[in-house]
């Protein structure tokens, strides 16, 4: 009997258990509901909370998540309106702002909203940027750069798009996140980046040829006319001396042809050298002695 | 009676069928990998069903065979036709040993088969990609397979008691097979709502035990079909039906389990263990104590710790009622209350512009590809925006611009803190990608409008200081509750594809290559000066060297001169003569001399007094200074 009563105590906690799960549901802070009584929608819950319902297959209890989810959409190639192309992709937050409508718009399935989203997304992305620069995207210039402008844009034609058709969502934000170049265009941007470093290498390797050569030169200059300079002081020193020395000649007058001897004596102690070969015959003294010698002279 | 066992076999076997269709129909709903191998399972429940429920057809043709006999026995008394072989005279006797000796073993291994294969393929399947449970489904569903469980219960648990009934025992494989099949759904209906209440894991691990429930049946059934040949067959002796798994019993009825762990106990110690108060009390009380176990559970709920660097979002039916920081704290039990828990103290990093490398412990150069980095488009101040010749200002298409742009290549760590649990919870689905993505829009807004080379030079810190603002600013105005803790632009640099990066260097490089070809030129200046002076001093030197010589001689030599006149005049020739000989031996002492003697006239004499010049001097280079 008592062994009965456990039993049925415990088949009466597993019903009572399963009498709840059929008939209560909870709705967090982060969710929204959307009770259906025979598939008809009857019922939006944005409140966290327990409720009460009837069991499967009377009423059934979609939940959403309530709060921004994040998307961001395919990277996709769009022309400006300068000609250039671009590759953007943007990310958004978006929420379910009206559960009854969202059900049955899309079964109460995320991914087939955010496939919507992104088609709305691709369509506003390619309007949009087709009437801005590339200047508007990429700009040193702060005034010029309009990447707020160009989101608040992009968001306006989408939330256009999701209010007309009453999609029960909203778009909270949106922005650019990645801006790239295609790939041959990428890499002539790189041949360009190439070409302006070559012009620096190509500048400093002859700035650098060019200040050498011209210090060299300056250097030479400098050189040559402190020589020149050198040469005329001493031109003018000896200048100088032989007219400091001049009154001396007129001792020299007495006697020319004396001074003039001594001179050509002085002259010839200076000019021989180890070098030097003389040829002297037997008429130059003191070599006439040999004159006087018996020779083997043959007799004419 | 015996009427009566048939007809539960029959609804056994219908039970069975429909528990397993509905099973298969709510497994498909929901997509539950348990209720997949509860299918399996029920599955198998159909064929044991229906092979008792045969089995007990022929038994029953076999009494009903014999009683026939009987009576033509007493009516006719003994005869021919009753001495023929048993095989000829009772041939539903003899289906039923054809079924038992050749049909049984061969339906017990098909039976072996498919249980050793579903155990090994659910086991692989569940180890797949796997969509998982459907989430919108799973209530219904959950439903369904308590219902299902409950109604195989109560049949199973009936059946139970009625093959306890002698010439009863057909019916208790089939019996065990429902009763087990209530037990399966049920902990089905479990991993299910697991699911349901975030054990994410439950119905795969639900899945997985029963996996191990097949893959024991198999191997019963393979140890049986072994011990089956080597059983002695006694004529007459009612035997256990092999496909009478052991295993599904125990698991339909677990209080059979004491039975046999007594015998085991009483066995093993030499005594009745089972009769002991403790044995007793236990094999009374269980349910108690697996109430009083499910109790504690339930109230273990009630109780939370939160370790230190969390915090905890308490929701009481959903609804955030408070933050829990760390250390003990109360709260009502599952599913009035439930805990999210989040590290908020911890830093947390992202990465803008590259996936870092672990593995990578290498030196980080420009020049080799590194952490994955990617591009980003910067803006450029160099005069690179041209115009065709046929180029128009009115943005038409005529006109034509080289984009005033350049890549680079930047890593970016940030580091950040959760402030506001609340917001961090239930303002965003994924507050940390939207974080990422918040930072990754703010560098690429920031270097659409930097200079690269203020950014690769002087621009670096404000570069990191004004992106730290505007990620802050990004985050508050999203209500992230995140704190920007760090912002680093620990590498940036131009782009290694392209051998971009490389040319850079190389303008470094030539920038060297300047200041030295600049270095070398003022150390040649240096010299050329030098040496300059050095020449302009020694003419200087020998001027004045010249000037005192001719100072000091000139006199001096007037003065000899004043002295030689009258020694002259005394004796002109003599005096001449004199000065020359005493002069010409000192002149020509280092001069090679040839004294020719011209008396032999008609005779021509050739001297070859040429020296022989050594090949260095003829090939010596001419000096460029000129001398003074």
């Amino acid at each position: 009997m008592k062994r009965n009563l456990l039993t049925v105590i415990i088949g009466a906690l597993l019903i009572l258990i399963f009498v709840l799960l059929l008939f209560v549901f909870q709705v967090r802070q982060s969710e929204v509901a959307v009770v259906t009584t025979f598939g008809k929608p009857v019922q939006n819950i944005n409140q966290p909370g327990a409720y009460f319902k009837w069991p499967w297959p009377i009423q059934k209890v979609y939940k959403f998540d309530q709060r921004v989810q994040n998307f961001e959409d395919k990277f996709s190639q769009n022309y400006t309106r300068d000609n250039n192309n671009l590759i953007v992709t943007v990310y958004t937050g978006w929420k379910i702002s009206d559960a009854s409508a969202f059900y049955p718009k899309f079964l109460g399935s995320v991914p087939a909203a955010q496939s919507a989203l992104e088609n709305m997304l691709r369509n506003a992305k390619n309007a949009v940027i087709g009437h801005h620069d590339l200047s508007d995207f990429v700009n040193t210039d702060p005034k010029q750069l309009k990447f707020d402008e160009i989101e608040a844009e992009i968001q306006q034609a989408v939330q256009a798009d999701l209010s007309t058709n009453n999609y029960g969502i909203s778009l909270e934000f949106l922005g650019l996140k990645k801006i790239e170049l295609p790939e041959s265009v990428t890499q002539s941007v790189f041949v360009r980046m190439n070409a302006d470093r070559q012009r620096l290498i190509d500048k400093e390797q002859y700035d650098g040829a060019k200040e050498a050569t011209i210090i060299r030169a300056d250097a030479d200059r400098q050189a040559a006319e402190t020589i020149a300079n050198a040469q005329a002081a001493a031109i003018r020193i000896r200048g100088e001396a032989e007219a400091a020395a001049a009154p001396t000649l007129r001792v020299f007058e007495k006697n020319p042809d004396l001074y003039i001897f001594l001179l050509r004596i002085e002259a010839m102690k200076e000019s021989m050298n180890q070098k030097t070969t003389l040829i002297f015959d037997d008429r130059t003294p003191p070599f006439d002695l040999f004159q006087h010698l018996p020779t083997n002279t043959v007799s004419q | 009676m015996e009427r009566n066992a048939q007809k539960n076999g029959s609804v056994n076997l219908v039970a069975a069928i429909v528990s397993f269709i509905a099973a298969f129909g709510v497994t498909i709903f929901v997509n539950s990998q348990a209720g997949q191998a509860a299918s399996v399972f029920l599955g198998l429940a159909v064929l044991v069903a229906f092979t008792g429920w045969f089995q007990m057809r022929l038994e029953e043709n076999e009494r009903l065979e014999k009683l026939e006999m009987d009576e033509l026995a007493r009516n006719q008394g003994e005869s021919a036709l009753f001495a023929a072989k048993d095989s000829e005279v009772f041939p539903a006797r003899r289906a039923r040993e054809q079924f038992e000796k050749y049909f049984v073993p061969g339906f017990c291994i098909l039976l072996l088969l498919l249980e050793a294969g579903g155990a090994w393929m659910l086991w692989r399947w569940i180890g797949k990609p796997n969509p998982g449970l459907n989430s919108v489904r799973a209530m219904p569903a959950l439903s369904l397979y308590a219902i299902i469980s409950l109604l195989l219960f109560l049949l199973g648990r009936f059946s139970v008691t009625i093959s306890r009934l002698q010439d009863h025992r057909l019916l208790r494989p089939s019996s065990s097979f429902l009763l087990a099949g209530a037990f399966v759904c049920t902990f089905t209906a479990l991993g299910i709502a697991g699911v349901e209440g975030k054990f994410l894991q439950a119905d795969v691990w639900v899945a997985r035990g029963l996996c191990v429930l097949l893959g024991l049946m198999a191997a019963e059934m393979l140890l049986t079909l072994l011990l089956e040949i080597y059983r002695p067959h006694l004529k007459g002796k009612i035997s256990r039906p092999l496909y009478d798994s052991r295993v599904v019993g125990l698991l339909a009825q677990p209080e059979s389990l004491f039975t046999t762990a007594a015998q085991a106990l009483d066995y093993q110690f030499g005594f009745k263990v089972s009769e002991t108060w403790f044995f007793q009390m236990l094999q009374t009380n269980l349910p108690v104590l697996l109430l009083a176990q499910l109790a504690v559970l339930i109230l273990s709920t009630c109780v939370v710790f939160v370790d230190a660097g969390e915090q905890a979002v308490l929701e009481h039916f959903g609804k955030p009622v408070a933050t829990l920081t760390a250390g003990a704290h109360l709260k009502l039990p599952w599913p009035v209350d439930q805990i999210y828990r989040y590290r908020t103290e911890q830093i947390q990093s992202l990465y803008v512009g590259y996936t870092p490398d672990t593995n990578d412990t290498g030196t980080v150069l420009w020049t080799v590809a590194h952490n994955q980095e990617q591009n980003f488009l910067v803006g450029s101040s160099e005069p690179s925006t041209l115009k065709s010749s046929n180029a128009s200002d009115d943005g038409t298409s005529d006109s034509l611009r080289a984009p005033p742009v350049s890549l680079i290549s930047v890593s970016i760590p940030i580091q950040f803190q959760i402030t506001n649990i609340i917001d961090w919870v239930y303002q965003n689905s994924d507050s940390s990608n939207l974080l990422s993505e918040l930072a990754t829009r703010a560098v690429v807004h920031y270097l659409a409008g930097a200079d690269m080379n203020t950014l690769l030079s002087s621009g670096r810190l404000v570069a990191a200081s004004t992106l730290k603002d505007d990620i802050q600013t990004a985050a508050n105005a999203k209500r992230l509750g995140a704190k920007i803790v760090f912002v680093g632009l620990q590498d940036i640099h131009p782009p290694t594809a392209g051998k971009v990066a490389e040319n850079y260097e190389k303008v470094v490089g030539a920038l060297q290559t300047h200041i030295a070809s600049n270095l070398l030129a003022q150390a040649d200046a240096i010299m050329t000066n030098a040496i300059a002076d050095a020449v302009a001093f020694t003419t200087n030197s020998a001027a004045e060297a010249l000037r005192v010589q001719l100072d000091t001689s000139a006199f001096a030599n007037a003065a000899l001169f004043t002295n030689q006149l009258p020694a002259f005049e005394t004796a002109p020739l003599i005096y001449k003569q004199r000065a020359y000989f005493q002069a010409f031996p000192a002149a020509t002492a280092n001069a090679r001399k040839y004294v020719m003697l011209v008396t032999n006239t008609q005779n021509v004499l050739i001297y070859e007094l040429e020296d022989k010049i050594r090949d260095d001097l003829i090939n010596l280079g001419v000096p460029n200074n000129s001398s003074p």
